[in-house]
Formats: C-alpha cells, structure tokens, sequence
C-alpha cells in the first residue's frame, strides 16, 4: 500500500471534488482537467455507440428473414457503412484510452493532471471536428463500407470525402492523446512509483498509446491519397489511369490491422486491474502481462496483409503474413492464463465487474481461437469476407473491447461519480449482454461456416435460420445495454447511495483519494514503496 | 463437434476440412478447459459469508509462464505448417497430359459474371465444368473489385480490376453449386451469384461444343434477334402481337403510340419508352395493367434491347405476324424420355416458367414448387385440392377458377395440347413437389 492516504472523506459536509469546485457550462467546455475532459469524452462516445448500435439493429431486422423487407439494397449498404464507420472512428478507436484513460492513468501514477492538459482539451476538440464532418456525410449516405476499398470509393457518392476526411481529422485526435500518455507515463510518475510498478492498465495504455502515435499518420496518409484521387485523379490507385487499387489495401490495413489492438489493449488493461482485486490475489505473471502487451503492440504491426490473401497478392507474402500472425496469438494466450490463474486460490466476489471480467475471459476465448482458423491460410481462404469474419471481429470487439468498457465503467463508477449502482440492475444487465451478444454472433460462425458472405442485403434461403437466431440475439443484446445505461445514469444523476473512496479495499493509487477525486487529484503527492497488487498473505517463493 | 462446412466438391476441400476440424476440436477443448478452470475457481474459491478468507500472495510461477508459453507455440507452429501446406496444394494443382485443364476467362461486372471458354463459347453467370478434371478460372474485373467464391470447391479469389488472379480446382461430384461475389461492390452485391454445373465428361463436351445458340443469334438481324427474344425471355407470355390483352399491353401498333399510364400522365412510345419499360417496368405501369413485369436491368444486353425494339417496331399490323420461331430444336426421340423428362421440356417450350417459378417464388401465378397434393382455396372461397384433375382444368381453362391472391392472366390451353401431353405437364409438376 502507498503511503498516501485519503483524509477528505471525513472533512466536515461535502468535500469539494473535481465536479462541484467549478461549475457552470463554461467550466466543463474550457476544462483542462483529465477528469471532466474523459467525462466529456464518454459522454460523447456514448451518444456514437447508440447511433451506431440502432443502425445495426436496423441491420439484423432487415436480415430477420431472406429476401427484401423493409430497407432498399442501397439504404441497407449505407447502414452497414454507417454502422461500421460510426462504431470504428467515433466511438471504439476513441473508446477506453479517451475516457477511461484520460480519467485513470494521472491517477494511477500519483500525477496531477497529463503532461499536456491544454492538448489533452484539443484533443476533444479535434475529435468534435471530426464527428461534426461525419454527421455530414450523413447528408449524401456513403455506401463504400468502413473501408473505402478503391476502385469503388472512388466513383461512390461524394459524401466519401466527409466521412474519409473525418477519419483523417478524428486520426490527429487519437495521435494527440497518444504523445500526451507517452510523455505522461515517461516523465510524470510519483516518486517510487517505477516502471515494474505500474498497474497492467497503464502498461496497456502505453502500448496502446505507441500505436496512435505510429501507427494512425499511416492511414491519414491514406486517406488523403484517397481524397487527391477523387478531386484531382492522381491515379495512384485507380487501375484505369495505371494505379493499384490492392495498393490502398496495403496501405489501409498498414494501420487498420494495428488499430484493433488501439481498441482491445486497454480491455486487457482493464481486465487485468479488476481481477486481482476480486480475488484478493496479485495478478499472477504481472512482468508476463505487461511484456505481452508490448509483443501484441509491436507483432500487430507485422500481419497487415492477413486481410488480403485472396487479393492477389503473392504466395510468398501470403505464407509469410500467416507465420507472423501465429505470433500474436502467443502474448495473447499468455494474459488469458495469467488472468484465470490469479483466481487460484483467491477470496473471490462475483460483484459486477468481476462478472465482466470473467465473461470477457470466455468471449475473448472465442475470439482468440477463432482468429486462429483465420490466420490459417488455407483456411482463411474459405472465410475470407464470410460472416465467420464478421462473428470473429465482433467477439474480439464487442466481446472484448465494449465488455472491457462495460467493465470499467461498472468498476470506476464509484470514483467517477461518488456514488454506489444498484447492484441487481448491473446483474440484470449483464445477464441480457451475455446471452444477447453470444445468441448474436454464435449462429454467424455458423453461417460463416455454411458460406455465407458478408455484407450482403438478401441471401439464399438455407441461411435464414441462423439470421434469425442472429436477430432474436442482436435485440436482448441491445436490451442489455438499455439497462446498463439506465441503471448507470440513474445512479449517477439521481442515485443517493454515496461510495466510499475505496469501496473495494484495493491497494491501487486512484483508489486512495476521495470519491469523487479532488480538482487536483491528490492533497499531496503520494510515495509508493511497494509492488502492485500486494494482496494477500507474503508466501515463501511467491515472488518469481 | 460443430461440423457445418458445406459438401466437400473438390479435391482439395477433404485436406481443408482435415485441419479446420482439427482447428475446431483444439479450439474448443482449451475453451472449455480454460473457462472450466475460472469457473471452478469462482466457485470454489468464492468469498464465503461477505467476509474476505485468507489468500496466498502468488505473485507468478517460471515453469507455468513457460509451459503456456511453449505449448501453444507448438500447435501454432503445428496448424501453421498444415495451413502453407494445403494452400499450396490447393494454389499448386499440376496439369498432367491425361487431365488438361479446362480453362475459363471470366469477367466480374457491376453485378454479374461473364464467361468464356477456350472454344470462344461465352455465358453468363453460369459455369459448365466436367467432373474429374482440373478447372482453372482466370479472373479480371471490369470495374470495381469482386471477388468468387464457390464454397462447395472451397476456392475464393479477388477480381482485381487491371489485373489478372485465378483458382483451380478439381470437381469429384456432380451437381448445381452456387458461386458468391465476396467482395462487396455496391447495389445488387448480394444478386450477383453465379451457377455452376458440374457434369460428366461426356456431357461437358456436347455441352461446350454446342453453339448454335449464340451463333444464329450473331448472324441474326436485329429484328430476328429481337423476335427469338420474345420468345426465349418469355414476352410472349403476357405481350400479344394480334392486339388481344393479355397480362399487359400487346405490341400490335404499339411503337409510336401514345401510352396512358396509371398515373395520369401519357407518353409517346419510342425506343426510349421501350428501353425504360424493359430496363424499369415498374417505373410507368400502362393504365389498366398492374405492376407484374420482372425488371431487366442488368440481365439484357445493350444489342438485345434494340433487337426488341426493332422488332416491335415492326408489329404495325402491315404485314402478317410471322409465326416467332423457337430456338431450333435438336432431335429428340421423345418416346425415349420418361413423362417427367417430357414435362419439364413441356415447361420450358410452352414458357409455364415466365409466370410459374420452382423455386417456391411466387410470380405471376403460383409456383409449381409442392404444389402437387396442396389445399388452397379459389377467388370464390371455394376451397381446391391440387390433383391431377384440378391440373388438368386450370391448363385446358384456366380463367373458370382462380387461385386466391393470383389475377387471371392465363391464356387457355384448350385444343393446344395433347392429353399425353398435359398428363406429362402433370407428372413434371408432382416430381417438382416430392423429395426436397
């Protein structure tokens, strides 16, 4: 335990936090605060998640049953864009390190706010330009898809240009807040808290935070080839004027293959943080999970063109792309054993986020395996652009990064708003978003195994069964979120059960100030002098 | 566990089948292995009574780190290995003098497949392969990027628009398979489905080597062409040339006319109205008629457009209406065929198929898909079984009862057929109702 400890929580009426010592609209727009800045972020996301996820509902009621329901094939192609593009730049990419990044990791390491907290703010800014140009692209749908493949983005309607030129806009906020933790982790930790010290979620931050910076100008540089093809028709990738269109490919998955890991390593940050404190235990192979999410970071960056084995390109970097995707399966199954093996004879509590954490241990199970028939060559040459790739994306997404987000907003809430959730409603929730996502996405590899391609408005009738059950699935799914909201912003605006600073006794820094934290953080900077998760009773060779 | 690959109908799809099973069985034995440990560590270990028990601080163990580190490595370097090697297999199929490859040029176009065969025979969005042999697909786009994908061969490859890519693959069994575009390429991406036959050797041959089909129709004139149309796409089904009404507006003076339309609003009818009407019936409906014409858009050339438009051109009644010629017909012994093979030629020469589908769709009139035996009641709440002789009725008068839902739009078959030959009709219709 640091040797920091709250004592506002026993000042005399209500303390003053970072919510209530300012107030006022103009005290939250113009904020430099890390806190209200992730409030604002989430807030904002959230709205995106919403958006994105009636359009998929949207999706799976047009595909109830086979054949033309109530949706034309053009408007079931723009919601499937919208769907992908709304979920991908605005709300996952953003997602844990915007909100609960931003909230968390000064706190986590004893700092007052992030190295820079006016670009932390432009950021933000940023990032509501970048919507504010997607929203209009709303105005003349776009059809392409999440990912624009050229030739055909090239000659779509002319509302590819906002929505491309929103990503390229929404990119510079992600590469913002990632030099800004870069430089936060490296130069702002309190004293003793070293490197081998920092909690899995911060670490998973970091390694998050080196592929913003690295990995995003790539395809801000892609899509501003995109948009010089249209206006001006440099022909750098438009097969009629000498160009390659399996160029853009390259290009575009250079830095959409890494992204996934942007959307999924804080997950595992999160994952990682909740277990041991439910199970009373440190987190076993803490130095494992931590190298492991650098190997992810620096391994995604190597398998791109797994995207691409039936696109023409050679045999040779086929096979090759498929040995290194092995390699990020590795450092993946390290973590996922390492986390079941921090409940071995643990003192464990099934409170909510302990539920998360451990559904998100059997969704990202399915996740993981299946990425292993997809990174199969042979194999993938059957899945290829099937619902088995759909299925498989969404486990490793929604499985596991939204269940990550769901997790942590359930663990946090306590410290964000200062108040208790009703604890049965989380349950409840939960219990709908299990049963709804797996009874969604299940029938889809079965599909996917039966042939069935992927973005398609009507299908052959032998694969309406499975779209069925696929449905039922997609609507408890999106039930389960309802509650989620609810129970969350209910508690949050009207709840009157106060939380303590640390309800759940953790031996963590953000759990050691007051609840809601104070303007800046901490009365004074805390000293660590020990291991994280120093839970439980020393052993003899314990240590590693 | 969870075996839902489609058959196996190549060469190559048992060694895929092989390592995706195993895939399947290791996937699912450490999931369940390992969520089985969480799971009974929740339970056993589970906080008893609200209040925190004792726990060991374990912070990690070597010998586990790298026990879970090597094993999985090994069977990823094991599936990795299989993955290459069944690829190569599966991209590597060698021609041998005995098994020539036959090879097919295709082109993928906003939303169909075309196909040319080495002899110069073209289709489109149908394949005829031989079984046996290795068959190589050279693929190209014409526009934007496709991708074909026939799950049963378990081969896929992009159509890359500038480039050139191809699959092979050796079919070991005959039948009807669907090929899929599995790259999405706008409106009509889910409609672009190809077909592909795979037959014996033999038939393949006769098959590929008959062209008398496409050779007349590039020898025609335009107005031949136009009138060998109107027959083979149907027209004749529902647009007369002797001015009668049947489903919707004959063509007798049609061209030049001025159309009314359901709407109110009128136009003369010149090759534009025509182009529009094949292309987009639904857009303008003839007053009087209803919206039932399938569009065309997409399935008709160009050239075939003005075909039909020349010919209609000439239906103005200053000459007698030749007889419209089917396509020539080879010489069949039709005592050798059995009555169901008789009746489904029947199907197809007297054109049932414009408005009765086989497929459950229904168009015009009811599908012949199990229609056979089905109860259903007329316009007149009268309720019918269909049996022979309600079949028998409905060819030979078909306007004395009318199924509910339909119009009746059926011309009469009185005194065109022969009894043997509406007994055949009735055999084709029951097969199309058994079985599957």
């Amino acid at each position: 335990m640091s040797s920091y400890s709250a004592t506002a929580d026993h000042a005399n009426g209500d303390p003053k936090n970072y919510l209530n010592w300012e107030t006022g609209i103009r005290s939250w727009l113009f904020t430099v605060d890390h806190k209200r800045i992730g409030l604002m972020y989430l807030f904002t996301i959230m709205t995106f998640f919403i958006v994105g996820g009636l359009a998929a509902l949207t999706i799976r009621l047009e595909l109830s049953s086979a054949g033309a329901d109530f949706l034309t094939p053009d408007q079931y192609n723009v919601l499937f864009t919208l769907h992908g593009a709304i979920m991908i730049f605005l709300f996952i990419v953003p997602g844990i390190p915007a909100t609960m990044g931003n909230f968390l990791l000064p706190l986590m390491i004893g700092a007052k706010d992030v190295a820079f907290p006016r670009l932390n703010l432009l950021s933000y800014y940023v990032y509501v330009v970048g919507a504010i140009m997607a929203l209009i692209s709303l105005f003349s749908p776009i059809d392409t898809g999440w990912t624009f493949y050229a030739p055909y983005s090239l000659d779509s309607g002319s509302a590819v240009i906002w929505m491309t030129g929103a990503a390229f806009i929404l990119g510079f906020s992600s590469i913002l807040t990632g030099l800004n933790f870069i430089v936060t982790i490296h130069k702002l930790r309190c004293p003793g808290m070293h490197w081998s010290r920092l909690p899995v979620f911060v670490w998973a931050t970091y390694a998050t935070a080196v592929i913003q910076t690295l990995a995003t100008p790539v395809v801000g540089m892609t899509l501003v080839l995109l948009i010089a093809e249209r206006v001006f028709g440099v022909g750098i990738f438009d097969p009629a004027m000498g160009g390659d269109p399996v160029l853009y490919q390259h290009f575009f998955w250079f830095y959409s293959h890494p992204v996934v890991y942007i959307m999924v390593l804080p997950a595992f940050g999160v994952i990682g943080e909740i277990i041991p404190v439910f199970s009373r235990k440190p987190l076993f192979g803490y130095k494992m999970v931590c190298y492991a999410s650098l190997a992810i970071a620096v391994v995604g960056f190597l398998v791109w063109a797994h995207h691409m084995f039936v696109s023409g390109i050679s045999d040779m970097s086929a096979i090759y792309f498929s040995i290194i995707t092995f390699g990020v399966a590795i450092p993946t199954a390290i973590k996922v054993f390492n986390w079941v093996s921090t409940m071995y004879k643990g003192s464990i509590s099934l409170e909510t986020p302990m539920l998360y954490a451990m559904a998100f241990i059997f969704l990202f199970m399915i996740a993981g395996t299946t990425g292993i028939y997809l990174a199969t060559l042979a194999v993938d040459v059957f899945y290829h652009d099937t619902y088995f790739v759909v299925a498989h994306f969404h486990y490793t997404i929604q499985g596991g990064a939204v269940i990550g987000l769901i997790a942590a907003l359930h663990f946090w809430f306590p410290k964000m708003t200062g108040k208790m959730y009703n604890e049965n409603m989380a349950r409840f929730g939960w219990l709908f978003i299990f049963v709804g996502f797996n009874l969604t996405f299940l029938p889809q590899f079965v599909l996917g195994m039966e042939g069935m391609p992927r973005r398609y408005f009507d299908y052959l009738p032998q694969f309406e069964p499975m779209h069925q059950l696929s449905t039922i699935g997609a609507f408890l799914n999106g039930l389960g979120y309802l509650f989620v909201f609810v129970n969350l912003l209910w508690a949050a605006f009207l709840g009157k059960v106060k939380a303590p600073s640390n309800p759940y006794n953790s031996v963590s820094l953000e759990w050691q100030t007051q609840s809601p934290p104070i303007h800046e953080n901490f009365e004074e900077i805390p000293v660590v002098d020990e291991e994280p998760y120093a839970y439980g009773v020393p052993v003899e060779g314990g240590a590693h | 566990m969870f075996r839902y690959l489609p058959e196996q109908g190549s060469e190559i799809a048992p060694r895929l089948d092989w390592i995706h099973n195993w895939i399947t069985d290791l996937s699912v034995f450490f999931t369940i292995a390992i969520c089985g440990a969480m799971i009974y560590f929740a339970i056993r270990y589970r906080k008893q009574g609200g209040v925190d028990h004792e726990t060991p601080r374990i912070e990690g163990s070597n010998f586990l780190e790298i026990v879970w580190t090597v094993v999985p490595t090994i069977i990823c370097i094991w599936v990795a290995y299989y993955g290459i090697v069944i690829y190569n297999e599966m991209v590597d199929v060698k021609e041998d003098p005995e098994k020539e490859f036959v090879l097919i040029n295709a082109q993928g176009y906003r939303w169909a497949w075309d196909f040319q065969y080495q002899n110069g025979k073209t289709t489109t969005n149908e394949i005829v392969v031989p079984v046996g042999r290795p068959t190589k697909i050279i693929l190209t786009s014409r526009d934007v990027i496709h991708s074909f994908f026939i799950p049963v061969m378990r081969v896929k490859k992009d159509a890359v628009p500038g480039a050139y890519s191809h699959v092979v693959f050796t079919p070991v069994r005959t039948g009807e398979y669907p090929a899929f575009c599995t790259e999405y390429c706008g409106t009509n991406h889910s409609s672009m489905l190809a077909n592909v036959r795979v037959v014996s050797e033999a038939e393949f041959q006769r098959w590929k080597n008959d062209r008398s089909d496409e050779l007349s129709k590039l020898a025609m004139s335009p107005v031949d062409l136009g009138r060998s149309l109107y027959v083979d796409k149907g027209c004749n089904a529902c647009h007369s040339l002797d001015g009668s009404a049947v489903v919707g507006p004959t063509f007798l003076n049609l061209f030049g006319s001025e159309r009314k339309f359901t709407d109110g609003t009128t136009t003369v009818a010149d090759e534009n109205y025509i182009r529009e009407s094949i292309l987009y019936p639904a857009s303008k409906i003839s007053a009087g008629y209803q919206n039932l014409m399938p569009a065309f858009e997409g399935q008709i050339s160009d050239n075939e457009i003005q075909g039909l438009i020349e010919f209609i051109r000439t239906i103005d009644g200053s000459q007698p209406v030749p007889e419209p010629v089917a396509a020539e017909e080879e010489d069949v012994d039709l005592s050798s065929l059995t009555p169901v093979e008789r009746g489904e030629r029947l199907y197809r020469e007297k054109i049932c198929f414009t408005c009765h589908s086989l497929d459950g769709s229904a168009l015009v009139g009811p599908s012949f898909k199990d229609l056979y035996g089905r109860k259903g009641k007329f316009t007149d709440g009268q309720e019918y079984v269909a049996d022979d002789d309600y079949i028998r009725g409905s060819i030979l008068e078909p306007g004395s009862e009318i199924v509910e839902g339909y119009v009746n739009a059926m011309p009469p078959y009185q005194g065109q057929l022969s009894d043997e030959q509406i007994d055949d009709l009735i055999a084709f219709i029951q097969s199309v109702s058994n079985g599957d």
